[in-house]
């Protein structure tokens, strides 16, 4: 079943277009992948998601019109992002970053329970949950980015770039998360990528998007054969 | 966690002993121009929420202090309402007024936002003068003054002054539960980056007009007050200057602290006097560099430059403790 149904999504700064006529689909539980390279319109479009910018085209997420909701609203609904270059707030402490992630959350007691589930799943962010953020490496700021993402109890999960600024090896942690929240959690999620070689070994499905165009979609290991996707992602 | 607790605590113990202190050394004369700074030290605890908390500029603060300030002389010298009793609705029709003067910000950031703002103050007192029949128009208005209670009879400057640093904890108290709540994490979330607050559920809009209500509320109890320790207020007392030197009494003090905004407070009322008396002549120009060499030595003001000295003092003398990170 579809999740999300975006279709003919147009998007831009001001009189720069950034995204023409994109349509591609994402279906419950799955994993999909959205490769590119820089300035491609990959951010734009998970922007256009969120809600943070203005777009034309039509966004059906489980039945219901997005285009007509606030941000705040599509985070109701269960819609989560985790913004590029992870945006974690270096001046509040880990367990503030998560209160914040719990902003449409008016149970405390919910937000309570929540954190130590995601606690128990990340500790080393228990460890340093009264440490201010700006003061945990780059993989651990990822963590703490997706754990607050997590806060507000998603049912589809935005992730913009996390690998960008990791390690390999980090990078490789983060998709193995984001598969176990697949597999384990019945999330789906949309990660946004140039690392093509990694992320297509833990996704389902990918699509392409080349200046604002999708250019080509698939299975992960479909996409991770063509010809075409190794020349311009894998460098060979 | 048990650091910022300490913290607290000793900030406030020595808080109330230099308040308790101070109307035993001073003169009643002095102890009146203490509470004048309590006055100040109010509006910029509002200001301190706003400028320092929620990365808005607002040059009015001058002028919403001083529409409390006539609320409240109007309520009382119009309506015979009791000065006390004036301050609630002084409080409450600056944060109306503060919800008009906030919502450029929602569109409008820093340098216009500023400009905007002090238009506002600019116009002021000249529209005080138009509005005479409200206002009182050149002559302003006189304001009953306080009466003591019986067991005070003969010490109405420490009344004023108590009555004073009472409504300054209640401002107190007010932002520091703000702030640690959910709307001030919002406030702190939404400066550090509006796009991603947004992204994670803060209604910017709501947050941003919050911030201008209660800051504005409080300038306007900080006017209210004011007025009632004057007994008497007119258009003079409210040009645009004054909002400029708020926001140096914000920064100078620190404008992320509470005990700062009251070192604030007093610097604005008390510095200048002194600079003048040291000699007449160049009284501004001592002001002026007593300004420039606060900004160098301490950016984050006087309450900035504390923070750092106890943290080094700490570190230096527990080595394997944790730096104290927490908003003061």
């Amino acid at each position: 079943m579809t999740l999300l149904d975006i279709r003919n999504l147009s998007a831009g700064y001001g009189k720069v277009r950034a995204l023409f006529d994109c349509t591609l689909g994402i279906g419950e539980n799955e994993f999909v992948v959205l490769l590119g390279a820089n300035g491609a319109g990959k951010t734009t479009l998970l922007r256009a998601l969120s809600g943070t910018i203005r777009s034309s085209g039509e966004i059906a997420y489980g039945g219901s019109d997005l285009q007509k909701m606030a941000p705040e609203r599509r985070l109701q609904c269960g819609i989560a992002q985790i913004p590029q270059g992870r945006g974690t707030f270096t001046e509040f402490t880990v367990d503030e970053n998560l209160t914040l992630g719990a902003t449409i959350v008016s149970d405390s007691r919910r937000v309570r329970r929540d954190k130590e589930r995601w606690y128990d799943r990340f500790p080393r962010l228990r460890e340093r949950r009264s440490q201010l953020a700006g003061n945990l490496s780059g993989g651990e700021q990822q963590m703490l980015a997706v754990a607050r993402a997590l806060m507000s109890r998603p049912k589809l999960l935005l992730c913009d770039e996390p690998s960008l600024g990791l390690a390999p090896v980090i990078t490789r942690e983060i998709f193995a998360i984001f598969k176990e929240l697949r597999d384990t959690d019945g999330m789906t999620l949309l990660v946004v990528e140039q690392n093509a070689d990694l992320s297509l070994k833990f996704a389902d499905r990918a699509y392409v998007i080349e200046a604002g165009h999708i250019v080509s979609e698939g299975s992960a290991s479909a996409i991770l054969a063509d010809e075409h996707i190794q020349k311009s992602y894998l460098g060979d | 966690m048990r650091n910022s607790v300490v913290r607290t605590a000793a900030t406030i113990v020595g808080f109330l002993l230099v308040a308790a202190l101070l109307p035993v050394c001073l003169s009643g004369f002095q102890l009146q121009q203490v509470s004048i700074a309590i006055s100040y030290a109010i509006a910029i605890l509002g200001l301190n929420l706003l400028m320092g908390f929620a990365g808005q500029i607002c040059l009015a603060q001058g002028t919403l202090f001083g529409i409390g300030a006539y609320v409240t002389a109007i309520l009382n010298a119009t309506y015979g309402v009791h000065p006390l009793a004036t301050l609630p609705a002084a409080a409450a029709v600056t944060a109306l007024a503060g919800l008009v003067v906030g919502l450029p910000a929602l569109r409008l950031q820093g340098l216009q936002l500023a400009i905007i703002t002090f238009g506002v103050a600019a116009a002021f007192p000249q529209l005080l003068l138009k509005l005479g029949t409200w206002t009182g128009g050149v002559s302003g208005l006189p304001i009953d003054s306080l009466e003591p209670p019986a067991f005070l009879a003969d010490y109405s400057e420490l009344w004023l002054y108590l009555v004073s640093l009472g409504c300054a904890c209640v401002a107190a108290m007010i932002v520091r539960l703000v702030l640690f709540g959910d709307v001030g994490r919002a406030l702190r979330a939404q400066r550090d980056s509006s796009q991603i607050a947004e992204a994670l559920g803060v209604n910017l809009t709501k947050t941003k007009l919050w911030a201008f209500a209660i800051s504005s509320a409080l300038a306007g109890l900080a006017g209210g007050v004011f007025a009632i320790l004057n007994g008497f207020i007119s258009p003079q007392s409210f040009l645009a200057p004054l909002s400029i030197t708020i926001v140096i009494g914000s920064i100078v003090g620190g404008s992320t602290s509470i005990v700062g905004a009251f070192v604030g407070g007093l610097f604005i009322t008390f510095v200048p006097t002194w600079t003048s008396n040291i000699n007449l002549a160049l009284g501004n120009v001592i002001y002026a560099l007593a300004l420039i060499g606060i900004m160098l030595l301490a950016r984050g003001g006087v309450a900035g430059l504390v923070d750092r000295l106890t943290a080094a003092l700490t570190t230096r003398s527990n080595p394997n403790g944790k730096a104290g990170q927490s908003a003061n």
